[in-house]
């Protein structure tokens, strides 16, 4: 994805995750070992889940292995989703976040001792964007516009880039605290703007 | 760094953005224990994050949709977790009452599982891959101490120390502790695996250690036949081990 803002966009109706109210239910389902809800849930989201782990990890070899991961772990701990404790979406993609940033800490750890911090540009996909989550992507785009330029690059970073909030403050060159409070204040301003209320 | 008292609180945005590591991560996460705006902000945040997340949306690889579906079929799942078991009015009642532990519990036993439920007044949750960590960890970790099949297994670690497991096999999951091992070397860690036939699976870092215990982790998805294994691994942990285990405990 470019990450730059693309300035006004039709926002259009807010309603992205609306359109699959089912989503919950459909893991409930999967729970109890049905196969086509989990076809169903496959289809929604894995072109996020890959677009997610790819986004942190680049490789297409090795993001395919951990979106594959990670699908498979929405079928194997389906029980353990409670909706009481979140969306289903927000579930899946905490689970995309993290096995993505396992693998890249995993291998920094274990293929370089003193890690040389290499700020790769955080775009320059070339892969083809889904047209269903278009209102989304131009909803993130206008709210990462909204926010000043260090809250962006932080939550970029950290969020897309999978680095750590230390590697992040060595790379914007700020104190951790300052990190610490911009990732935090930019994620705020994120959800205030997106409307998240969960 | 300084992650004291209020300033923990700071930390919801980091943690939301899985920026936290190590000792950090840890403490924050007892924090969240107790603090439950935080909670509530974490889980804002999360949802949050998850539209980025979602904002990044490319196709798959069209092999992909099949090679799912296939290794989803020829995999077991989780069952739900114990409280929502009880929370059903209490269906287990007959197995309750016959309890059928492998052997009465010796006094051994019983002063394991109490070192064991000791060490949950600290426990810093591990399991990288679990997503419930936060919240359910010391509920889950209570779970399987309190399952009416909970088995104590113990073993020897080759560094020296001990290896205690407790094992449920109705939820299919195991609390691992160990007291007496020796700080692994350097910036190294322990890593509790896994093992089966179809490989070894993470089931997180093991922390501390100098010779006291270490944090309980909690292993799911643990079959008989599966072996516990313990490993030294680098700073942050491998995918799959790198080293002969120190530990291995057969589950039962």
């Amino acid at each position: 994805m470019n990450t730059s803002p693309t300035g006004r966009e039709p926002d259009g109706p807010a309603h992205a995750e609306e359109g699959r109210p089912e989503l919950a239910g459909l893991l409930a389902s999967v729970a109890r070992g049905d196969q086509a809800a989990f076809e169903s849930v496959y289809d929604q989201l894995a072109g996020p889940v890959y677009g997610l782990v790819r986004k942190v990890l680049r490789d297409p070899a090795q993001s395919e292995e951990v979106a594959q991961e990670v699908m498979l772990d929405v079928w194997r701990t389906a029980s353990r989703f409670d909706a009481g404790r979140g969306s289903a979406v927000a579930w899946v993609m905490t689970i995309a976040h993290r096995r993505a940033v396992d693998r890249v800490r995993s291998e920094s750890a274990s293929t370089q001792r003193e890690q040389k911090l290499a700020p790769g540009p955080v775009s320059g996909d070339d892969v083809a964007e889904l047209v269903e989550t278009a209102l989304d992507r131009q909803r993130v785009r206008r709210c990462l516009g909204a926010l000043t330029s260090l809250q962006a690059e932080a939550v970029k970073l950290a969020y897309y880039g999978g680095y750590t909030y230390p590697q992040v403050a060595e790379l914007l060159g700020v104190a951790l605290g300052t990190v610490k409070t911009r990732i935090r204040d930019g994620l705020i301003r994120l959800r205030d703007c997106m409307g998240v209320t969960q | 760094m300084n992650g004291r008292g209020h300033d923990l609180h700071l930390l919801t945005g980091a943690y939301a953005a899985d920026a936290l590591t190590g000792a950090e991560l840890a403490e924050f996460e007892r924090h969240l224990a107790r603090c439950p705006s935080c909670a509530d902000e974490v889980r804002e945040l999360r949802e949050t994050a998850a539209r980025l997340g979602m904002a990044t949306a490319i196709a798959p690889p069209p092999g992909m949709r099949e090679q799912v579906l296939a290794a989803a079929a020829r995999t077991r799942q989780l069952p739900p977790p114990a409280r929502k078991l009880s929370a059903l009015g209490g269906p287990r009642r007959g197995t309750r009452l016959r309890r059928a532990l492998p052997r009465p519990l010796t006094a051994v036993a019983l002063a394991g599982m109490a070192a064991a439920i000791v060490i949950l007044a600290v426990f810093q949750v591990s399991t990288q891959h679990q997503l419930d960590k936060a919240q359910a960890g010391n509920r889950a970790v209570a779970a399987v101490l309190a399952a009416p099949d909970a088995r104590i297994q113990t073993g020897t670690a080759s560094v020296g120390g001990t290896v205690t497991a407790v094992v449920s096999a109705r939820d299919a999951e195991a609390v691992i502790t160990t007291a007496g091992m020796p700080a692994p070397p350097g910036t190294r860690v322990y890593q509790l695996w896994v093992l089966s036939a179809a490989g070894a699976r993470s089931a997180g870092l093991m922390r501390a250690g100098e010779g006291g215990p270490t944090s309980p982790v909690l292993a799911s998805g643990v079959q008989p036949g599966d072996r516990l294994g313990i490993t030294i691994e680098p700073a942050g942990g491998s995918r799959q081990p790198t080293s002969t285990p120190v530990a291995l405990i057969p589950v039962r």
